[in-house]
């Protein structure tokens, strides 16, 4: 039998960094992250969060050494690395949790939209409720919420601000294309 | 549009929410009459004033938030999470916020 071999979901990634040349809003997509799921089991949402050294607030990522661990819902997380081989990332956090909670593995079914820019906020109010004004949200500011009809996890990673979005893999082409129309009156 | 307070998410709009309707509903014991569980799926109030209710945070968490809301003014009194109790407010004129 033939081996599997991955297909990026927008085919061309290198359309990205083109498309972002010159522009008020600038595209990215992060390579080689690998992004797991934790859950912790009943009663060890405590343990899981001491285990992995992450904070307990929904609304806020944590930075670990090899991991930024993204809150979900009450014991849920998107833990994701810049670990190419994401078999070896998925095994080193489930050792972690072993026997408190569980690990899915998520790298192929999840695409990451890097967008910043010196429009970008005014870029992301076009389709995304949630008020980013600098007052409001800072770094490490995590949400889930619909953007363009598209359910996306949102997670700012720095005061530029520059926001990761995570989009399934599925949505990943018809995102691309929201986000390239919206940022062409944006230049 | 309502704007609800999630419990984990904070602030969101209604959009990203499905209404789940009454919340003070109990499930009866296994053995309860079929006359017991009929009411406890099929029977609701109709009531004009305040009402305690399920809102399923769909765009968001994925959590069940509960809501204490006005059906008449749709104002807001209460959120929280499901294992939370959630009191009416007290009497006051309509209309004041
Ligand atoms: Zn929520």
């Amino acid at each position: 039998m033939a081996d599997f071999v991955p297909i990026h979901p927008l085919g061309d990634p290198e359309a990205v960094s083109k498309a972002s040349s010159n522009a008020g809003v600038t595209f990215d997509i992060p390579p080689d992250l690998s992004m797991v799921q934790v859950f912790a089991r009943k009663g060890q949402e405590d343990n899981v969060i001491r285990k992995l050294g992450i904070s307990d607030s929904p609304r806020t990522a944590s930075s670990q050494k090899s991991f930024n661990a993204l809150p979900l819902s009450p014991g849920q997380w998107m833990l994701v690395g810049n670990e190419k081989d994401s078999s070896k990332f998925e095994a080193a956090i489930a050792k972690k949790v072993a026997g408190i909670g569980y690990v899915s593995q998520q790298s192929a079914s999840r695409v990451c939209f890097r967008v910043s820019g010196p429009k970008v906020r005014d870029f992301m109010s076009r389709g995304c409720r949630l008020d980013l004004g600098e007052s409001v949200t800072s770094k490490g500011y995590c949400a889930q919420t619909p953007i363009a009809q598209i359910g996306v996890l949102l997670h700012q990673i720095d005061e530029a601000p520059t926001y990761d979005l995570y989009v399934y893999s599925g949505f990943a082409r018809a995102f691309w294309h929201w986000l390239t129309e919206t940022a062409a009156q944006f230049r | 549009m309502h704007r609800i307070d999630c419990p984990w998410c904070g602030i969101r709009d209604e959009a990203e929410f499905q209404y789940q309707g009454d919340a003070t509903k109990v499930r009866p014991a296994p053995d309860a009459s079929q006359d017991a569980f009929f009411d406890y799926v099929y029977k609701r109030d109709n009531p004009k004033g305040w009402h305690t209710e399920w809102w399923h945070h769909v765009g968001g968490c994925r959590q069940w938030v509960k809501v204490v809301r006005n059906t008449l003014t749709h104002e807001i009194h209460a959120t929280g999470a499901p294992a939370e109790k959630l009191s009416l407010p007290r009497k006051k004129k309509r209309g004041s916020k």
